[in-house]
């Protein structure tokens, strides 16, 4: 089976007139190489045309105080995205000790995040029922960042296994410490909203 | 002394178990390939390490300068969309009333659609031709919070559909995060809080993150 005879039957000598086969093989070679070729066109097209997407869940608005989560100020991280590509953190509810970092995957937002989830239940009391709080992340993007940022920092969020986040819409007060450069200049604590406490 | 013959063998393999499978496996990728449609938004999305594939989605397409369009497979669904849509804007736009079935149909045959509603009728009695050259500078659908049109096409969708449509968002990875918020803050305040963002699976040549950039 594995290969093709081309001694022409030369085997059986049984007399006669000994006309010469041809044989009626055709060399399918050129033939499979050019199906194969266009297996892998359509195999390389099919996969790579497939989108993938990221699911994104966004919460209701909830009258319902049981739906409502206790939060503490210990848990909370800010992470604010500005028109540069920029990552800012503060950690807590109040806009201070706000912090410059990036995207970068070994000394990024990455570690950041990894070492506040890490520390928090730890370190903050316990809640009302008695148990341990989580990392919540609030993600704030400001005026201009890149749609590219915000699937960026879902990613990172993905890869850090964090699992309480959301995307907020920034305070007047974290706009002005991000163009400031980290500084808040008229940051006064009485300014900070006291229900956000 | 008889001479031993040994039978000359050829090194020669036979190509026709071969040449089967390879035409087997060629028709299947044939039929199961389905080419991009042609692409009259350009979108360049972002990477992701998201590896979800999605199917029967709505997309809402946004192009780098934050003009929202409108993309759905289904020809039906598109037609029962435009009839929750007269329906909606009938009072507004009374000229949507009297768009004939003709047009309908044309509407239906329209895979990404980007016109304010009052402009639908304009747009449907286009023939082919002007439509293409048409389609190349469309204005986007309305996504401010005072007219969210796009909301009331993608609940079209829904309802369409008996809910059973996902929502996915294409968006290029330079536009502006205010256009998505205003599209994300219109849909949810049409109790829609799930979607999808399109993105690209990222590679080892992914492009290089702002911290590479911040180096050079």
């Amino acid at each position: 089976m594995a290969e093709i005879d081309t001694s022409g039957g030369g085997g059986k000598h049984k007399g006669g007139v000994r006309s010469k086969k041809m044989s009626t093989r055709v060399d399918l070679t050129p033939m499979v190489d050019l199906a194969f070729l266009l297996i892998t066109f359509f195999m390389l097209t099919t996969t790579l045309s497939k989108p993938k997407a990221m699911q994104l869940n966004m919460p209701k608005k909830t009258e319902n105080e049981k739906d409502k989560q206790e939060i503490g100020e210990c848990q909370v991280m800010n992470v604010l995205l500005d028109t540069l590509d920029n990552v800012w953190y503060y950690d807590g509810l109040q806009v201070a000790g706000l912090q410059k970092t990036s995207f970068d995957p070994s000394g990024g937002i990455r570690k950041e995040i990894l070492a506040f989830m890490k520390k928090v239940p730890n370190e903050c009391p316990l809640t009302s029922k008695g148990a341990k709080r989580d990392a919540i992340v609030l993600i704030k993007m400001l005026h201009g960042a890149r749609y590219k940022n915000m699937v960026d920092i879902l990613d990172e969020m993905d890869i850090t296994g964090c699992k309480i986040y959301a995307i907020q819409e920034p305070d007047p007060i974290e706009i002005e410490a991000v163009e400031n450069g980290g500084t808040v200049k008229t940051f006064n604590k009485d300014v900070v909203k006291e229900d956000a406490k | 002394m008889p001479k031993v013959k040994v039978p000359r063998k050829s090194t020669a393999v036979d190509m026709t178990a071969m040449c089967d499978v390879s035409f087997l496996l060629l028709t299947f990728f044939i039929l199961t390939a389905k080419f991009k449609p042609e692409e009259l938004v350009a979108v360049d999305i972002p990477n992701s390490r998201s590896t979800k594939s999605f199917t029967d989605a709505i997309t809402i397409l946004l192009n780098k300068e934050g003009k929202a369009y409108i993309s759905l497979g289904e020809s039906l669904t598109r037609l029962n969309m435009l009839d929750q849509m007269v329906e909606k804007y009938g009072d507004k736009y009374p000229e949507l009333k009297n768009l004939t079935p003709t047009q309908k149909q044309f509407f239906s045959k329209i895979e990404t659609w980007g016109t304010p509603v009052s402009d639908l009728p304009r747009v449907l009695s286009m023939n082919g031709t002007q439509l293409q050259a048409y389609q190349k500078q469309m204005p986007g659908i309305p996504i401010d919070s005072a007219n969210n049109q796009l909301a009331d096409w993608v609940q079209a969708s829904r309802y369409a559909t008996d809910g059973n449509i996902k929502i996915a968002i294409k968006s290029d990875k330079d536009t502006n995060i205010e256009p998505v918020k205003e599209v994300v803050k219109g849909l949810t305040s049409k109790d829609i809080h799930r979607f999808l963002l399109v993105t690209t699976l990222s590679g080892p040549g992914a492009s290089p993150t702002p911290a590479d950039d911040e180096k050079k």
